[in-house]
């Protein structure tokens, strides 16, 4: 059935349950970050690998902007707002892809290979974890700005809207506890 | 409606300066001695905002849980 052709409070019931699924999926995934920094914990302690500063506050920077513009492009689609909403979640893919530069472009090309020891596992499998997902939002962002663009979506209807915009707003979500574990906490060796 | 959105957008503009401010916070914190309690603590007041303003945590308990 599709979702035109069930009344509204299905539609809300329905947006309900996914929802619930989504949070689910969010706490499986928690599980999986959870485990990857207590391993940064477990092998670096107190110490950290040299890192470059600049790199790292600029991504991180990059990636709350990002967060800021998928908000926006909510509040496009729940005003019936198409153009902006189009053109927001255009600009969060673009921050996504200048994130991706920074981590493989500049921070994969430093001194730390993934076969350094800990510090090389640890920032490889941290960074590159984070980066997939980074990679499935942008993608999830590209179907939902699609289907956008064919004119799906209302101000009342826009529950694959929201799934993206908080499926990306948790990639920040775990950046911002990975960017101190990396990047700030502990002595630099 | 249109005060409505600008209002929305006007809170979400917020929301990115105070994560912004936190985080520049938690870069000068890391010059502290020990930051690692500290990091932590401005790392789950990040998080908060994130999760209630963003992410609309709060509409996996509200009735019916309409997103607007």
């Amino acid at each position: 059935m599709s979702a035109s052709a069930i009344s509204q409070a299905e539609y809300e019931q329905q947006e309900s349950a996914n929802r619930l699924g989504l949070w689910l999926f969010f706490a499986s995934e928690a599980f999986m970050f959870a485990g990857l920094l207590v391993a940064r914990f477990y092998l670096w302690g107190d110490t950290r690998p040299h890192l470059d500063q600049a790199v790292a506050l600029i991504i991180t920077a990059v990636l709350l902007l990002s967060s800021y513009s998928m908000n926006r492009a909510e509040v496009m689609i729940a005003h019936d707002d198409r153009k902006g909403f189009l053109n927001s979640l255009l600009i969060t893919a673009a921050l996504g892809v200048v994130f991706l530069i920074g981590v493989i472009g500049f921070e994969w090309q430093g001194h730390i290979r993934p076969t350094d020891g800990a510090f090389g596992a640890v920032l490889y499998g941290m960074t590159g974890m984070h980066a997939l997902h980074v990679v499935s939002g942008i993608v999830f962002i590209f179907i939902v700005w699609n289907n956008g663009r064919k004119g799906h979506y209302s101000a009342d209807r826009h529950w694959g809207v929201h799934a993206c915009a908080v499926w990306w707003h948790y990639i920040d979500l775990v950046w911002v506890f990975f960017y101190p574990a990396l990047y700030l906490i502990g002595t630099a060796q | 409606m249109e005060k409505k959105k600008s209002s929305a957008l006007r809170q979400s503009f917020n929301v990115f300066l105070g994560l912004a401010v936190l985080t520049a916070v938690e870069y000068g914190v890391s010059f502290i001695e020990f930051p690692t309690v500290a990091l932590f603590i401005i790392g789950l007041f990040k998080a908060g905002l994130i999760l209630n303003y963003f992410m609309h945590v709060g509409l996996l308990w509200s009735d019916g849980g309409k997103h607007k």
